[in-house]
């Protein structure tokens, strides 16, 4: 029996956003048929895995309101644990699989660490903790380079069915065979490894946020004293999200060190990875999930896109005064830092927060 | 006379050299509903914050139905039984109505560490948020956020919540401040019927002085942080120095 006074109204801003999402999640699937060259590949796996990541750091600053900026710490845990064991231990599922345990157990540590000295203060404290944690972990994979490899970071081999020469399937000729002009060899294996294990990663996060569990982090995001005193223990909630967020940011971070077969400082533990993160996240929109697909579509395309657009532009205005000088590809980050400015001004919730909440406004009311 | 649900022995906090809650030893018993009154600053508010753990008592104790809860965190307290609405509104803001009240009720289910299964699927969590609701006459506004609403019905979602926590001992703290007196009589009437119950212990922090005749089987007045009167509220109302500290300056505070 349910009131149908209490039925949830249905809201056209979420419609068109979750409708955005089911595009990209399509165009993320069929990616190696829909643009079939390496950069595109290399894209399309990046924007899967920073999806995944975005949407764990989500959890923490949009669901539950804590600010941490340790976030591409637990990333390169996972990562540099695979990349450790693959080096060791030679190409293997052995070593991810065990690189992904080690990565995801020490992440725990360090959150359950961080969490319990430090969530029971101010908000400004514990993001300055995180800071802390996150450098000194930053300045140790660069000194200790026997292990870490130091600035250069550690190339390796990934398992071998994800090899290029792998083939997962031949014709009569044994060569590798075809499908719609894609070669069904290693590398589509690699990416649609990356594509399945984003996606799990990420439905598991929706069934978190939609649980009640999820409805005492939005509690405590609102007012933490009042969650207290109706019987949650905030300080047990917080961290056990911190650890949850670390576990899966570190979990991406393995997936990602597979992917790459490289691991480095600037790949999996650098402050601009968080400097990125963070933007995603305001860009698509905080507590929301679906804001962290939306950031992490548009702010990965304009990285890799935008000097090329600007390029073109500028060229294709050569006639006009000005235009192909303020157009000149090197001025990208210009750009890119004005389309910033537009969008927190217009989008002051983010893409996603945004326009379900406009969505609202219209659509349902009360 | 049955054994009380909370007790209070010598509870005191003090803010460096200030007192603002002195040695207060007071029994509260199931049925009974006890309205604290005194002027302010006397400590009522603090007194509150002590029994439901928001502040850490300096000496003396809190007792639930013979367990101390002295020491208790806020949220194990309102597992003990211990209830709290507050004088300013508390809520979640921009989560809805409904979602306030079902946290509550959550809470006391203690459903919250469910994380896989969606919430549609705790039927039973919504059903009672539903009654609530409608026990307090907020169903209309189910999915407004609680921030949208006019003052008069925050409070009553204020003691929604309290309701929905199901408690043994319920504290409302001026439940009826700053509300119209077409809204007051709704709060006024939940109190009534959480004190028709019998089995309840209720608190109640108030200055209106109907308010206080109407509801009060007995009466306590806190004054410097310190135990002034306690008893019947004819009693207590007409004792002299009630009258001397109190409702001299309080009558024209509140006119």
């Amino acid at each position: 029996m349910s009131n149908p006074m209490t039925q949830t109204p249905a809201n056209t801003g979420t419609m068109m956003v979750k409708g955005v999402v089911a595009l990209i999640a399509a165009l993320l699937l069929f990616a190696p048929f829909l643009f079939q060259d390496t950069r595109s590949l290399e894209v399309a796996a990046r924007i899967c895995i920073f999806i995944v990541l975005v949407a764990s750091f989500d959890l923490l600053i949009g669901y539950t309101g804590i600010v941490s900026f340790a976030h591409t710490m637990f990333f390169g845990f996972g990562a540099y644990g695979a990349a450790i064991l693959l080096k060791q231990m030679g190409p293997g599922w052995t070593p991810v699989i065990l690189g992904a345990l080690a990565g995801v157990g020490v992440s725990l540590v360090f959150a359950v660490v961080i969490g319990l000295l430090s969530l029971r203060v101010k908000a400004i404290f514990f993001a300055m903790i995180t800071l802390a944690a996150a450098s000194v972990v930053l300045v140790l994979a660069s000194q200790l380079s026997h292990i870490t490899g130091g600035e250069d970071g550690i190339i390796y081999k990934s398992p071998d069915l994800f090899k290029t020469a792998t083939k997962l399937a031949v014709d009569e000729d044994g060569k590798v065979l075809r499908l719609w002009g894609v070669r069904l060899n290693g590398k589509l294996a690699a990416y649609y490894f990356v594509f399945a294990t984003s996606l799990i990663l990420f439905l598991a996060m929706l069934r978190f946020v939609g649980s009640p569990f999820g409805t005492v982090l939005k509690a405590i995001r609102e007012n933490e004293a009042r969650a207290e005193a109706i019987g949650y223990r905030v300080v047990a909630y917080r961290t056990a999200v911190f650890c949850l967020s670390a576990a899966i940011a570190s979990l991406a971070g393995t997936v990602y060190a597979v992917w790459l077969k490289y691991t480095g400082p600037d790949t999996a533990l650098s402050f601009s990875i968080m400097i990125d993160i963070l933007l995603m996240v305001v860009i698509g929109g905080m507590g929301t999930m679906w804001g962290a697909v939306i950031g992490a579509v548009l702010m990965i395309l304009a990285q890799y896109y935008l000097r090329d657009l600007m390029g073109a532009a500028a060229e294709a205005t050569a006639n006009i005064p000005i235009l192909p000088q303020l157009l000149a590809p090197d001025r990208w980050l210009f750009w890119l830092g004005i389309i910033f400015i537009l969008l927190v001004y217009f989008f002051p919730k983010g893409i996603a927060g945004t326009a379900m909440e406009r969505g609202a406004a219209k659509g349902g009311g009360a | 006379m049955t054994s009380p649900s909370l007790e209070t022995r010598d509870l005191t906090i003090r803010f460096g050299g200030h007192v603002a809650v002195n040695s207060v030893s007071c029994a509260f018993h199931p049925g009974e509903l006890t309205v604290i009154v005194g002027p302010n600053g006397a400590g009522k508010t603090t007194y509150f914050n002590l029994i439901s753990g928001q502040l850490p008592a300096t000496s003396g104790s809190v007792i639930k139905d013979g367990v101390d809860i002295t020491g208790l965190s806020p949220s194990a307290r309102a597992h003990h039984g211990v209830g709290r609405a507050f004088q300013l509104t508390n809520l979640f803001p921009q989560l809805t109505v409904l979602e306030n009240i079902r946290l509550a009720v959550q809470a006391r289910s203690r459903a919250g560490w469910s994380m896989f299964r969606p919430v549609a699927h705790f039927r039973d969590l919504t059903q009672k948020a539903e009654h609530y609701l409608e026990a307090t006459r907020l169903s209309k506004l189910a999915h407004q956020t609680a921030a949208t609403l006019p003052h008069g019905d925050q409070r009553k979602l204020e003691v929604a919540l309290l309701m929905a926590m199901e408690p043994d001992v319920y504290m409302f703290d001026e439940p009826t401040a700053g509300m119209s007196l077409d809204h007051a009589p709704d709060v006024l009437d939940l109190i009534a019927q959480i004190k028709a119950d019998r089995s309840k212990t209720v608190l109640l922090v108030e200055h209106k002085m109907d308010v206080v005749r109407a509801l009060a089987d007995r009466i306590i007045v806190l004054h410097n942080g310190e135990l002034l009167a306690d008893g019947d509220p004819a009693e207590v109302m007409s004792s002299r120095i009630v009258r001397d500290v109190y409702l001299g300056t309080a009558t024209e505070e509140t006119a």
